[in-house]
């Protein structure tokens, strides 16, 4: 008798102990996400400075870059680059990267795009659609180009992907470039990334910080940036004149 | 007569094993496995594998990661121009031509020697009877086996 009790505890034990079991393994396999972990605020600031960047019928950027490749032994190897760019929306880019290993031009009429590599001396041009939205679209679909700062086009439109946002933290204050900025966390998928908001009239993203964490090396992208709300150019500035015995090229397309 | 045919055999595979396990020297720099990603806003539709496939003497990993930033190889996405800026500090001349006949084989350099071509407007470079079509494939340039456009 006393053993079949004993039996009946120990059994009613090993069923507790079980059932927790179960309950914090599938608890801990299906990590909801938790909408405690996205500050209103931090959305509300990044969802601000969208609608501003909208609001800016042109702009001029110098952006100094810091990017991270990961070898195939992990180690971590960082690049430098310089982003210059002037745009008058919806339909003028002209971007210009440069390194010391290379030198890309982006021209963007609202005609023809043409991406020119200055110091091979070659140069393809397409026609393009007419709005820079458009084009980055057509970009990034049809020739695998990604722009450097296409952010700036995206963030405040329908591109924005503020919905795959599932961490969104505020992080302080710092001072960029002179300018009081409130610096912000967040995370999605495959990507962690925080950016320094300037405080006041012109929420400007002043520098930008992304993470891949798709790759245990974690590399980093980092973009401080400097604005100029009232650029100087002329129309010429956005179309390319190609130098007398430049080489015309091709862009790759995906085999279909 | 046995211990000198066993001293043999010992060599025999001790050499064999040698051979196996030396690697060949990387002709390239060393491969790129992930770049930083640069866009927080992507869409997915990024086409990151434009001619990837059709990829000759480079590691070919096919990293189904969407990053089209990622280079091949650190000094593939280098402006190999006359001038010796740049910072390749490997270039694998000649090493390409060998295989380089098959149509939609890409390289990263020029071929060590080549005619520039234009035909309709578009520049090739022949070397021999090999045509090559500079592209960019991203924004990387690559040199391109095609068939002759003439």
């Amino acid at each position: 008798m006393k053993t079949l009790s004993r039996m009946k505890k120990v059994f009613a034990l090993a069923m507790t102990l079980v059932l927790a079991g179960t309950l914090s393994a599938s608890a801990a396999a299906t990590p909801a996400v938790n909408s405690a972990a996205i500050d209103p605020a931090a959305i509300g600031a990044l969802q601000k400075m969208g609608t501003y960047l909208r609001t800016l019928s042109a702009f001029q950027i110098e952006a100094a870059v810091q990017k991270e490749l990961v070898l195939e032994n992990g180690l971590k190897v960082q690049l430098e680059e310089a982003v210059s760019l002037v745009t008058r929306r919806p339909d003028r880019l002209m971007l210009k990267v440069s390194s010391e290993r290379k030198e890309r031009e982006f021209f963007y009429d609202g005609r023809q795009f043409t991406l020119w590599a200055p110091r091979v001396n070659s140069y393809a041009t397409v026609v393009a659609p007419p709005t820079i939205r458009e084009l980055i679209i057509k970009l990034e679909e049809k020739f695998g180009i990604e722009m450097p700062l296409v952010d700036l086009f995206k963030w405040g439109t329908e591109e924005s992907n503020i919905k795959d946002i599932t961490v969104a933290m505020e992080l302080g204050t710092a001072k960029i470039g002179g300018a009081d900025c409130n610096q912000y966390g967040f995370r999605q998928e495959g990507l962690d990334w925080q950016i320094w908001i300037q405080n006041g009239n012109y929420p400007l993203p002043r520098k930008l910080v992304l993470t891949t964490t798709t790759d245990e090396a974690r590399p980093q992208h980092q973009a401080v940036l400097t604005w100029n709300l009232a650029p100087v150019f002329i129309d010429k500035d956005f179309t390319f004149e190609p130098p007398a015995n430049a080489q015309r090229i091709v862009f790759a397309q995906p085999a279909k | 007569m046995n211990r000198t045919l066993r001293m043999m055999k010992l060599l025999l595979a001790l050499a064999v094993a040698l051979l196996i396990t030396v690697e060949p020297a990387l002709a390239a720099g060393a491969a790129v496995r992930t770049g930083s990603r640069s866009t927080v806003n992507r869409s997915g539709n990024v086409n990151a594998n434009v001619n990837r496939n059709a990829n000759v003497n480079r590691n070919t990993n096919v990293n189904r990661d969407l990053n089209v930033n990622r280079d091949i190889d650190i000094d593939v996405d280098v402006d190999h121009d006359h001038h010796g800026y740049g910072y390749g500090y490997h270039h694998p001349v000649g090493a390409a031509i060998v295989t380089a006949a098959v149509i939609g084989a890409i390289l990263y350099e020029p071929p060590p020697t080549y005619t520039v071509v234009i035909v309709d407007g578009v520049t090739y470079y022949q070397s021999g009877s090999t045509w090559y079509q500079p592209q960019f494939n991203g924004t990387t340039t690559t040199y391109v086996v095609v068939a002759s456009p003439r």
